[in-house]
């Protein structure tokens, strides 16, 4: 096998294991939107600068234009797509619709996964700290304001949620 | 825009990799995050003969401290980096350059070796090529003109890099390894000056340590960075400072350096003189400032004019070191 040539790799994206052969050379965005048709994923400035691309890896926001995809074996990848459980929308996916976060929706996918990512990590942020984990998301129309309303308004959502199972659980227990 | 087609091996020891770019001769793309070098193989600025990726290599991650020096994986991702404790306690400038790299997508898959060993930049050299092609070769890519300066007689490009300014300042020194032999070398001999070609490091070596040597004595340093928005770009101009203090609370050792104001970071030997055995309060920060100044080069371009950022270079020396003084009374008394 020369070392240009396709390769087999298997990707995890979104909880499935997909088999695919791929050139080393494509990037985990082409291959999301063109051999997984997960067009959810943005591709924009393609050099990293804009964010539109952003993906999930193991958890965390990265660049899906500047990683090989081939480079992506054993990593936990989370597009947009994957976001949705049984047809309801994640609670940032909520958000974002009920407090107008979304205008052309070109930065939405990278923009919610990148605010998902951080409500795992930091449950309920600061105004300064939201701004500062969406920092490298560019969007064009929102000015960002009703952005950061919207993750604002997820964490409280999501944090409302988390007790209600903790008191659920609780009442089981008793 | 995509990635052109090329051969890729993913080594798995360091041996294997070193092998590999001793092979190569020079033509080898060196891929560690990929963050700097695929967009560089994207926009053909490298037509490398194929690429290494480093991916395979875990053990150049990470950060431990040693008695005498804290010791980085070249390998360690910036975010790592920047969200580490032990840096922020004893290396406050090298950490605050951290949490400005970029923005935090790109910390958590860059590394700070390539972060490092980025290339020079320029707006008319890090374009498509349609556009290079349209303007025509400037001196970096082979040509005899200069598009950043009218009628300027070598390459302007800038390092715009934010870690090696900090890391200087404190002193770090790097490990660089290939087939057979290795050397340890202070991070700044690592800058050639030149914008053509602005890094002294052999096609086959590979970065795979930063060392900071920790000293005995109470010290503080700080970052400052100038940029457009809060994220993404590059440094406009930046400086960083560090320091030590003497028992009697005087200035023992002191270093200060000027980034993105010419093709390497600035280490400015004259400014840190006149910190040298003053008392915190008897120095003339201004003064400081001017002469670190001194060896700064701007150059205009389509965001700031050249005599701005020659004011802030100063500026930023300023607030960096009054930072530091402030940080080092704090520690000295503390």
């Amino acid at each position: 096998m020369a070392n240009t040539d396709k390769r087999n790799v298997t990707l995890r994206v979104n909880g499935e294991e997909y088999e695919l052969l791929i050139y080393p050379h494509r990037t985990l965005a082409e291959v999301l939107r063109e051999e997984l048709h997960l067009t959810g994923t943005k591709q924009s400035c393609n050099e990293g600068a804009c964010g539109t691309c952003t993906v999930l890896l193991d958890g965390l926001p990265a660049r899906s234009c500047l990683l090989l995809a081939m480079e992506m074996e054993g990593r936990e990848i989370t597009t947009i797509e994957g976001l949705a459980r049984e047809g309801a929308l994640h609670p940032v996916q909520q958000a974002f619709v009920e407090h107008y976060a979304i205008q052309c929706g070109f930065c939405s996918p990278g923009m919610i996964l990148t605010a998902k990512a951080l409500l795992v990590k930091n449950p309920n942020p600061s105004e300064e700290e939201i701004r500062d984990a969406i920092s490298g998301n560019i969007c064009r129309c929102t000015g960002y304001t009703k952005i950061v309303e919207a993750i604002q308004a997820a964490s409280q959502a999501m944090r409302a949620m988390q007790a209600m199972r903790a008191m659920r659980a609780m009442n089981n227990k008793s | 825009m995509s990635l052109p087609r090329f051969q890729y091996f993913g080594p798995k020891t360091l041996r294997e990799t070193l092998s590999l770019m001793q092979k190569q001769g020079g033509g080898a793309a060196i891929v560690a995050g990929g963050t700097e070098v695929m967009g560089r193989l994207k926009h053909g600025l490298i037509q490398p003969s194929c690429v290494v990726s480093l991916k395979g290599l875990r053990a150049l991650s990470g950060i431990t401290q040693k008695k005498k020096e804290i010791v980085i994986g070249a390998g360690t991702s910036v975010a790592e980096l920047a969200e580490s404790a032990l840096v922020a306690r004893l290396f406050r400038a090298v950490s605050q350059a951290a949490n400005v790299v970029a923005a935090p997508p790109i910390r958590n898959v860059a590394t700070v070796g390539g972060n490092i060993l980025q290339n020079t930049r320029c707006l008319y050299y890090n374009q498509s090529a349609i556009v290079r092609k349209g303007l025509g070769p400037c001196y970096k890519l082979g040509g005899q003109v200069c598009h950043a300066v009218k009628g300027g007689t070598r390459c302007f490009s800038v390092y715009q890099g934010d870690l090696a300014s900090a890391l200087i300042a404190c002193g770090a020194k790097v490990c660089l390894k290939q087939a057979g032999s290795s050397r340890t070398v202070p991070l700044e001999a690592l800058f050639t000056g030149n914008g053509k070609a602005p890094l002294a490091i052999e096609s086959a070596e590979l970065m795979t340590e930063i060392l900071i040597p920790v000293p005995k004595e109470p010290q503080a340093s700080a970052y400052q960075k100038l940029r457009m928005r809060k994220a993404i770009d590059y440094a406009l101009a930046s400086a960083a400072v560090a320091l030590t203090a003497t028992r009697k609370g005087t200035i023992g050792w002191a270093r200060v350096v000027v980034g993105a104001a010419g093709p390497l970071p600035i280490v400015a030997d004259e400014a840190a003189k006149l910190l040298v055995g003053k008392a915190p309060g008897d120095i003339d920060a201004g003064e400081v400032a001017a002469v670190a100044t001194r060896g700064a080069e701007t150059v205009d371009n389509v965001l700031l004019s050249a005599s701005y950022r020659r004011k802030m270079v100063a500026i930023y020396v300023r607030r960096a070191l009054q930072q530091a003084l402030s940080d080092l009374t704090t520690v000295h008394h503390g």
